[in-house]
């Protein structure tokens, strides 16, 4: 303990007219116990208030406020300053349009990502408000859980090359998670063609460039990787199949 | 609720699969050519760089017309897979400068592996190419052929360079192969980078023994 | 200005908000969802729990059905709730868990066959029957008869929130994201929209809605230590009470969940003791059984934060550099339980306090969790005062909670209230047709803009935002928290009329460009100590003990003088404390006042004729 925190923080209010990017300084007596959620609001409250920063459930469950921590991305709420050198750079994540200061608008890009690969249950039925629910096995009900417990919060966005590289357009880890969340879900009634029709393209699976920064990454843990590479071969095997199928018909 | 109405047959545009797939596969053909031709070369330690075994199997491959014709079959296979990969590739100055910041801003070790395969790339379209022009335009291939090349001094910096770029844009490829079409898994992912690791480090050995011996053991012509 | 027209204007993006906002645009009306933040990040996916619905699947759930739920509720309630309502969402909340799992919930499922669970430390057996295989489980949660709350493992909120927004996107329904709401538009009689604040540009918008809905949450930010996130400011609350004419209802009931993680004030779910945690004192021994022989640690919650406050003042809390605490302990539910089904829980305890809950006890203490009270509406949601306001889930008092909510009973609330409120809205919008007044309309936005001016002049003073907040949250958890006295409630409405003059002489310390958060809590915090004075003013008032409202010097039920609604108004800006009103609880009595099971409270019994003798359920 007593170690007094460097804290190098980017500034830019895109609202003002005469402001220029620009990195600000602060100082912090660590204390017992202190995260990131700690540090920001006492350097709002007592030094700054003006700085620009997102936090809701500060704990780990909202993803409001993934930031650039030394360079890597993380939720700044369970990101303690102890396991930090005593210098600390944040900065806002890339890709996602500047809000202000570290504050960046992931609402928008994940409303589109979730109207891109279409994040519904597609179904022909209507739903029977007497009827029983249909059977799941709770196997299969865990398996959909652990890819559902994504939060949205931009780290595998942050993370990815190809995301950094080309910010319009890359659905990234997030959004193929997604996708095989819904493929292994029953209830949905897509066919693997409406699923191509959806990532089967550059700004899709195929765009992604195997750089496992989304897996190294994700302050979820979740499987990220594995989600990516049976995307890839599912939506690839099919699609030379269908090939095979067209050059040699009758088989 | 109503039905939905999302659910309608569609004729997708496949061609960015079909793309991709031959991407992985010129690149593991080229993997198991590039591994082959090092260990075939690598014949000349046999004999403590007396040729024979070398000769013997590159008159093989000329005899069989294999060399002939499949010497510009890999040059054509190598430019096709450039072309399929540099796909991929940022040129544009703006997305050259975002990827570059990202990768030295995260410091992430797959995200440099992948600079190191796209700079690699480049050296070794272009040396290779020059590799197989001098080799294939001086048929037949001896041992004695290629160590007066090396020992005349120029070749075997030519050499010495273009060996590592081959050897890690190869192990790395293999690597993000086996990521990218999930061979490769959360699960193993450790164990076999370690392993590409390994095998990165004893093919540049292999070819660097190689070398060895054709700059001071075999006989030049 | 920017000016949005629409059928339906939700304020709030949270469950109850897009539960609403579906069932208005699946009807075919124009819908726009305002939300502070991102709606995925709204409070909503926080709650870990689960969600109850008396689908009476699992073995241990067996014989449940919507009566011994309502049961449960107006017990949980200490008849202080609606029971109408109580009974409507009883009856709907199988039904809405069902459509939930049809929109693609993975809710945890019945596995058959032989299964050990824990109850107050000990082990069973269950056996899980075959013919129920696949269908939704339940897990036991305070408070209930049988196990009754339906969940995905330890993140039932984030499923549900997930897939509520899954369903907004799918009907494309408008969300502006990043907007705070300043004040309401009405002229007396009729609700027209909102006053708004873009919250990436700064600027502000109007809003004209022909159905106004206000479903931003609890307010549980007025208090120092609460489970709330930082957005449960009570924007919703606020604005409605600022009109002077809707009521804000039983703003003294305020619960305490037992497990608040010390420190941080980080929830662990309900689900640890439901599946079988202990609470456990400075010397490692069992408290709860003492207390409470039959329902143990899954007794309600306000009574087990009682017991808890209570054994801490006895001495027996584990003393810290951060006040007594007690402990929890999960060990003996081993290791693989606990990484699957407390699995957020584990995330927290290693992540926000270092302790591994597999090898080390919790440390907890009561701390604020959920606001029963709020925007006071009748059962079909429709605000008390204005013609096409409404409200739901937390921020409503719809009142189906009365003086203590049930664990699982608020997950359940937001989707089964959004679901009717959202059916009576559409009711109401069909044909329906409002003027708006442009007079009205610039007058607020003059209104606001002045407010923002003399902020950042600071024509009214220069005192600091963030003391100001400081000092309300002291004063409310010091005063107005589990135990309460006459004497100690006084002071706390003394020392915040204090502080509500400091607050109405707030000015800014830095440049309000964009979207200054300072300006955002400046705006909002005589707002705050509107609803902190109405809280400790009830409190003050309410002269008996029911439900989580527990008063030292008073500590029977009366229901001969106090089985009724608390109904605070803040009829002029001039004022410094709220005008109660009081209605009856229910016009109802399925359920006649009783015993509740657990928490010992002596009981002054009703002589109302109306209330003693129970009735047939009405619709």
């Amino acid at each position: 303990m007593g170690r007094t925190l460097k804290f190098n923080i980017f500034r830019f209010n895109p609202e003002d007219t005469a402001a220029v990017p620009r990195m600000d300084t602060f100082y912090l007596e660590e204390t017992d116990a202190m995260t990131l959620y700690i540090a920001l609001n006492r350097i709002r409250e007592e030094q700054d208030p003006a700085l620009m920063f997102d936090f809701m459930c500060r704990a780990g469950i909202c993803g409001s406020c993934a930031m650039m921590i030394n360079g890597k991305p993380d939720l700044a709420c369970h990101t303690k300053t102890k396991k930090l050198p005593s210098e600390i750079t944040l900065m806002p994540m890339p890709v996602f349009k500047l809000i202000g200061d570290l504050s960046v608008d992931t609402g928008t890009w994940f409303r589109g990502m979730n109207e891109k690969v279409q994040s519904w249950v597609h179904t022909r039925k209507t739903f029977e408000p007497h009827a029983p629910e249909e059977r799941m096995d709770n196997a299969l009900a865990d398996e959909i859980y652990e890819l559902e417990r994504c939060i949205e919060c931009g780290c595998c966005v942050a993370a990815c090359g190809k995301a950094n590289m080309l910010p319009e357009g890359f659905m990234g880890a997030t959004a193929f998670n997604r996708v095989a969340r819904f493929m292994m879900d029953p209830r949905d009634e897509r066919t693997n063609d409406q699923y191509f029709e959806v990532v089967g393209n550059e700004d899709g699976i195929f765009g992604c460039l195997g750089l496992l920064g989304c897996e190294d990454m994700c302050p979820k843990k979740i499987p990220l990787q594995d989600q990516l590479g049976v995307l890839r071969r599912k939506m690839g095997f099919s699609q030379v199949k269908h090939l095979f199928k067209a050059v040699m018909p009758g088989k | 609720m109503m039905a939905d109405q999302t659910i309608a047959r569609v004729e997708p545009v496949r061609t960015e699969a079909y793309l991709d797939f031959l991407q992985m596969l010129t690149g593991v053909g080229l993997v198991a050519f590039m591994w082959c031709h090092m260990i075939l070369v690598a014949s000349v330690n046999l004999d403590l760089g007396g040729g024979r075994v070398m000769n013997l199997i590159a008159y093989f491959f000329e005899a069989t017309y294999m060399a002939q014709l499949g010497g510009p079959l890999i040059a054509l296979t190598m430019v096709f897979h450039f072309v399929l990969a540099a796909r991929k590739l940022p040129f544009r100055a703006r997305e050259q400068k975002a990827m570059w910041r990202h990768t030295v801003n995260f410091n992430h070790t797959d995200t440099w592996l992948w600079i190191i395969q796209a700079v690699t790339a480049f050296i070794i379209l272009i040396m290779g190419c020059i590799h197989m022009w001098t080799v294939l335009t001086d048929l037949p291939i001896t041992a004695a052929k290629s160590a007066h090349r090396i020992q005349g001094g120029w070749w075997l910096l030519f050499y010495l360079f273009l060996l590592p770029m081959i050897e890690l844009h190869v192990g790395i490829g293999i690597y993000r192969i086996g990521v990218k079409w999930g061979y490769i898994k959360r699960a193993n992912r450790k164990v076999l980078h370690g392993f590409e690791n390994k095998l990165t480090v004893i093919m540049i050995g292999i070819g660097l023994v190689t070398l060895f011996t054709f700059f001071f053991l075999v006989k030049a012509m | 200005m920017d000016t949005f027209y629409t059928d339906l204007l939700c304020v709030g993006a949270g469950l109850a908000g897009e539960r609403v906002a579906v069932a208005a645009a699946s009807a075919g009306f124009e819908t726009i969802c305002l939300s502070i933040v991102p709606p995925r990040r709204s409070h909503s996916s926080a709650a870990q729990g689960g969600m109850q619905a008396s689908l009476g699947n699992c073995c241990k759930g067996e014989g449940d059905c919507p009566d011994v739920h309502f049961a449960d509720t107006v017990k949980g309630s200490d008849w202080g709730c609606d029971q109408e309502v109580a009974r409507l969402f009883a009856e709907t909340a199988p039904v809405a868990v069902r459509e939930m799992a049809f929109w693609g919930i993975p809710w945890n499922r019945v596995v058959p066959g032989k299964g050990i669970y824990y109850k107050a430390g000990k082990e069973y057996e269950k056996i899980e029957k075959r013919e129920m295989e696949g269908m939704i489980t339940a897990r036991d949660f305070g408070g209930t008869a049988k196990w009754r709350t339906c969940y995905t493992s330890d993140g039932t909120g984030h499923t549900l929130l997930f897939t509520m927004d899954n369903e907004v996107v799918h009907l494309g329904v408008t969300v502006h994201d990043r907007v705070e709401v300043l004040s309401l538009i009405h002229d007396g009689q009729t609700c027209m929209g909102v006053v708004a604040r873009c919250l990436k540009t700064g600027k502000l918008r109007v809003y004209l809605a022909k159905a106004t809905l206000i479903a931003t949450g609890g307010y549980g930010r007025i208090y120092r230590e609460t489970t709330n996130c930082v957005i449960n400011n009570g924007d919703g609350t606020i604005v409605t009470l600022d009109t002077g004419i809707v009521p804000f209802g039983n703003p003294e009931a305020v619960q305490f969940h037992p497990t608040g993680i010390v420190p941080t004030n980080i929830l662990v779910t309900e689900g640890c003791r439901g599946d079988g945690g202990t609470l456990k004192d400075v010397n490692g021994e069992r408290f709860m059984h003492i207390y409470e022989p039959g329902k143990q640690e899954l007794a309600s919650r306000d009574v087990v934060s009682r017991w808890m406050t209570h054994h801490m003042r006895l001495g027996k809390g584990v003393p810290s550099p951060y006040g007594p605490h007690l402990w929890l302990d999960i060990r003996h539910l081993g290791a693989h339980h606990i990484k699957t089904k407390l699995r957020e829980v584990e995330e927290i305890c290693n992540e926000f306090l270092d302790v591994d809950p597999i090898t080390q006890m919790i440390p907890v203490r009561p701390a604020h969790h959920y606001s029963m009270g709020g925007v006071r509406t009748n059962k079909d949601g429709a605000a008390y005062g204005l013609k096409g306001l409404y409200a739901a889930g937390e921020a409503a008092c719809w009142d189906m909670h009365g003086f203590n909510r049930l664990g699982g009973n608020s997950l359940a609330e937001t989707i089964v209230a959004g679901r009717i409120v959202g059916e009576k809205i559409s009711e109401f919008l069909q044909g329906y047709e409002v003027d708006f007044k442009t007079s009205i309309i610039q007058a607020e936005v003059k209104k606001q803009q002045e407010k923002i001016n003399n902020l950042v002049s600071g024509k009214n003073g220069k005192e600091n935002v963030y003391e100001i907040k400081a000092a309300m949250g002291d004063e409310l958890m010091d005063r107005v928290a589990v135990f309460r006295t006459g004497a100690e409630l006084q002071k706390a409405v003394d020392n915040l009329q204090v502080i509500y003059d400091r607050a109405k002489r707030i000015g800014l310390s830095s440049k309000p460009v964009g979207a200054n958060p300072e300006l955002s809590m400046a705006l909002r915090m005589p707002g705050m100590v509107r609803l902190a004075l109405c809280t400790a003013y009830g409190a003050l008032m309410r002269t008996e003990s029911r439900g989580a409202h527990a008063r030292e010097d008073y500590p029977e039920r009366n229901d001969r003088d106090w089985l009724k609604r608390t109904l605070a108004y803040w009829k002029s800006e001039d004022d410094t404390l709220p005008t109660l009103e009081y209605e009856k609880p229910s016009k109802v009595w399925e359920l006649p006042p009783g015993e509740r099971g657990y928490g010992s409270s002596k009981i002054i019994c009703t002589e109302d004729p109306e209330i003693c003798t129970p009735k047939p359920e009405t619709n």
